[in-house]
């Protein structure tokens, strides 16, 4: 017998069996099927696209995954890819995809009547589906809502241990960023993040949940994430003692923070016509309510009305830093969260 | 014959190890030619933000969990070693167990019992009043504490050893000299075990500095974590790559130290007549004591994290949590190690084979160089394949093969340690016999030296296979798309405070690691 007979047979098999696994997943090439890379958490987009496939009978496989880390991988990918469409929750991730040329740009008149162009790239290559809110989430029992009126006053000095904030790596965090910086310059942002950097100490959060988390166990006494993380919260502890306040609303103010989820086809994908339904989808008032809804975010659609549960969208103003600026934003706006030694 | 034997031998196989060296040290130069490449203003920056502070914290817990580590693995090397107590032999062994929990289980676990809310505060309130709060695991005194608790065993199994080497006589004689027993301990038997504790140490501070999964989950910022956290949060690596490298710059120095360290203590080494202590007997208080320590140490290291995994899953279970997708993550992490440690095993066999048989200075080099994944930690070599992959080989990016390539890098060093002795324990002479009766290079290595090394390269797989299972930082940033393993479930569903539903991962992940544990302790477990 050959001696390496009993090692080789099933490091063989297994060879063999290892091989198939890579190419299960991810082979999208029916033409009736689409890949979708999501930067949005699987159960917020999971439903909405079974609604899809039920509706249209096209088979969608969904890969979630970092935002950030989808745009370097279409990137990496180029021509080989095999996504078909990328759907993230922040619009400088989007923009950034467009600058790379990864996106296709799209005529779709139905769409264009859907969504308000400010919600929308120049050339429509991603289009924006849902609205969210960077707030402030407080401690009923820590915090007054007039102690903070401004976010521009969360670098005062006497909420040093006070407050918590996601880490530098997120998109909300940089997103947010983006528009101090296009209000306020350069200095301004500077001081405000180094005031908060002091003041969060290593009240710093991987996860926002974690940060409501402990806003809500009394840990920290307020802290700057999405406003749904709060409905999130509160749905699975009534009692816990939390509010949300919408900074920058008194006169003069610069408005709340805004952010948009969005979609966009991928500009080598090899099933235009399928992934155009999906978009279209996505924008009609069926998929607008449903896609909201999942997360509590404000619709996009003007006839389509937002969760009872959340503030009129009527109640407060908007910042009006375009959204398509968040891309060319994003890299400066990160050299300033560094240099301000944010992590 | 040697001379023919030379000089016919190495071409074909020599091309694949110097193919093989090569291509595993390319990750290690890339990355430093990225960072040195960078741009100055991206160093200044980095100097005046992050790097102080990285190093500082990197540090801090390497002495920490030093400190830690040597208090506990050496006093409980000395009861288990010295005294008899009921139950001794069976302390002894179940000392190891916490090498069986990764430290991101370990982590995870601790955020449960130290956080806000958790049990140890609720005992601490219930006794001192409910304002009292307890120490947050999320921060140096927490990594610390976690990192200790699953490190001292390295330092506790050294000094074990050493401890059984020690000549007893030396303390005699010193004792007849009329020297207090402090003074013995402090003046002959310290000594005596210094290597061995050093030894241990270097390996805990080696193990501190690349860990990723503890830090990432306490949020504790050392050199892995920010670089993990650059490589997911920019689009440009430079600045990742520069902290990769003054990193590995880091480990670098450090281990040459501590090469040198050992060269210069030799001379420890004890020859001669030889006699092992004997056990001091215990009275029943002192036994007592002696247990309590023991169950204290063992219990926050493993007994209470294995039982809460257990309660976790159970419960976890029962809500349905282990269903078809749980066991696609079970076949992922299976295959992809299996796949890995096959891919290792097969890679390192020319390296070590010609570097022991034919120690030319190429091929002890390509052996070396091999080596080179041991200044690699995780998230670095991860990046460092990343960036290679997404320009040499894009159609690969994203596929399961880059991650393998990640593994074996980074686990093969610990591979050749296990298949290096089972090479140099046959004589050459078998080899040089089938090869004068006629037989090619390629069927000696297969009929002769191939069957005869057998068992070393099974343990070797083995240990590669377990590592791969755990490994976290690599698969997290490497793995295709939606491609989870059991390691990676559980840091995702533990950074989300899913405690439970990261239970049954976890726990199949120690409850595999369990039999390698007790192969490497009977053997070399040093690589574990």
């Amino acid at each position: 017998m050959h001696p390496l007979r009993p090692i080789l047979r099933p490091l063989l098999l297994l060879l063999l069996a290892i091989g198939l696994v890579p190419f299960t997943a991810t082979d999208g090439m029916a033409a009736d099927q689409l890949v979708v890379y999501s930067g949005r958490a699987e159960r917020l987009i999971k439903p909405v696209l079974d609604a899809f496939q039920a509706k249209t009978g096209i088979q969608v496989n969904l890969l979630s995954s970092g935002t950030t880390e989808i745009v370097n991988r279409l990137q990496a990918e180029g021509d080989r890819t095999t996504a078909d469409v990328f759907l993230t929750n922040d619009a400088g991730s989007l923009e950034r995809a467009r600058e790379l040329s990864l996106l296709l740009p799209l005529e779709l008149a139905n769409i264009e009547q859907a969504i308000p162009a400010s919600f929308r790239a120049l050339d429509n290559s991603w289009v924006g589906l849902s609205g969210r809110f960077w707030v402030l989430v407080y401690n009923t029992g820590l915090l007054k809502p007039a102690e903070v009126r401004s976010i521009l006053d969360l670098a005062d000095q006497r909420w040093k241990g006070k407050i918590a904030i996601p880490n530098a790596g997120s998109e909300y965090l940089q997103a947010g960023v983006s528009v101090i910086k296009a209000v306020y310059g350069d200095d301004r942002t500077q001081q405000f993040l180094t005031g908060l950097r002091d003041n969060a100490g290593t009240s710093v959060y991987g996860k926002s949940s974690q940060i409501v988390d402990a806003i809500a166990k009394g840990q920290v006494a307020m802290g700057l994430v999405n406003h749904y993380y709060l409905y999130r919260y509160v749905s699975d502890h009534p009692d816990a003692p939390l509010a949300l306040s919408m900074l920058d609303q008194q006169a003069g103010g610069m408005g709340a923070i805004m952010n948009v989820a969005g979609v966009g086809i991928v500009k080598h994908s090899r099933h235009v016509d399928a992934a155009k339904r999906l978009v279209e989808f996505l924008a009609s008032r069926e998929g607008q309510k449903l896609f909201a809804d999942l997360n509590k975010e404000y619709p996009l659609h003007p006839d389509v009305l937002a969760d009872p549960a959340l503030p009129k969208r009527e109640s407060f103003r908007a910042a009006t830093v375009p959204l398509t600026k968040l891309g060319e934003l994003r890299e400066p706006t990160m050299a300033l969260i560094e240099r301000a030694g944010l992590r | 014959m040697n001379m023919v034997v030379r000089q016919t031998f190495p071409t074909s196989l020599s091309v694949i190890a110097l193919t093989v060296a090569g291509l595993i040290c390319l990750p290690l130069l890339f990355i430093g030619y990225l960072a040195l490449s960078a741009d100055p203003s991206v160093w200044g920056r980095l100097w005046d933000t992050r790097i102080p502070e990285l190093l500082l914290n990197t540090g801090a817990l390497a002495l920490g969990v030093s400190i830690g580590t040597l208090l506990l693995g050496v006093s409980l090397a000395w009861l288990v070693v010295r005294y008899e107590f009921v139950g001794r032999s069976v302390w002894e062994w179940a000392l190891v167990l916490p090498l069986a929990m990764p430290t991101y289980v370990l982590a995870y676990l601790y955020t449960y019992l130290l956080g806000a809310g958790g049990p140890v505060e609720h005992l601490w309130q219930w006794w001192a009043g409910p304002e009292a709060r307890v120490l947050s695991p999320y921060s140096f005194t927490g990594a610390t504490l976690v990192m200790t608790l699953d490190t001292f065993p390295f330092v506790y199994l050294l000094t074990r050893a050493a401890l059984l080497n020690v000549n007893v006589s030396f303390e005699e004689v010193a004792r007849a000299c009329g020297a207090s027993r402090l003074s013995v301990w402090r003046r002959v038997t310290l000594p005596l075990l210094r290597p061995a504790i050093v030894a241990g140490l270097s390996l805990v501070i080696l193990y501190v500095v690349s860990d990723f999964g503890a830090v990432s989950l306490l949020r504790y910022q050392t050199f892995t974590y920010a670089v993990y956290q650059q490589v997911t949060g920019r689009y440009d690596q430079t600045a990742a790559a520069v902290l990769s490298l003054l990193l590995v710059f880091f480990a670098l120095i450090f281990l040459i130290t501590e090469r040198w360290f050992r060269r210069r203590s030799r001379f420890y080494q004890t020859t001669g007549r030889y006699r092992t202590s004997p056990r001091q007997p215990c009275g029943p208080l002192g036994a007592t004591l002696i247990t309590a320590y023991l169950a204290l140490v063992l219990g926050a290291s493993f007994g209470i994290p294995a039982w809460l995994l257990i309660q976790w899953t159970v419960s976890a279970t029962a809500e349905g949590a282990v269903d078809a997708r749980f066991f696609g993550f079970v076949w992922n992490s299976v295959a992809l190690s299996g796949l890995a440690a096959t891919a290792a095993v097969l890679i390192g066999t020319p390296l070590a084979y010609l570097a022991n048989r034919w120690p030319s200075k190429l091929n002890v080099a390509c052996l070396q160089a091999a080596y080179a994944g041991y200044v690699l930690p995780g998230p670095v070599g991860a990046l460092a394949i990343l960036i290679l992959a997404s320009h040499l080989i894009p159609f690969w990016y994203g596929t399961v093969l880059v991650l393998i390539i990640a593994y074996v890098v980074h686990f093969l060093p610990a591979g050749l340690q296990t298949m290096e002795p089972a090479l140099q324990q046959i004589t050459p002479n078998l080899e040089e016999a089938s090869r004068s009766l006629g037989l090619g290079t390629f069927r000696t290595l297969r009929h002769v030296t191939l069957p005869l090394v057998k068992g070393g390269f099974i343990a070797a797989w083995v240990l590669m296979f377990l590592q791969c299972i755990k490994e976290l930082p690599a698969t997290l940033l490497l793995r295709p798309v939606g491609f989870d393993t059991l390691a990676v479930r559980v840091w995702l569903e533990a950074s989300e405070e899913y405690f439970q539903l990261a239970a049954p991962s976890a726990l199949l992940i120690v409850i595999v690691a369990l039999p390698a544990l007790l192969l490497l302790v009977s053997k070399d477990w040093r690589a574990a």
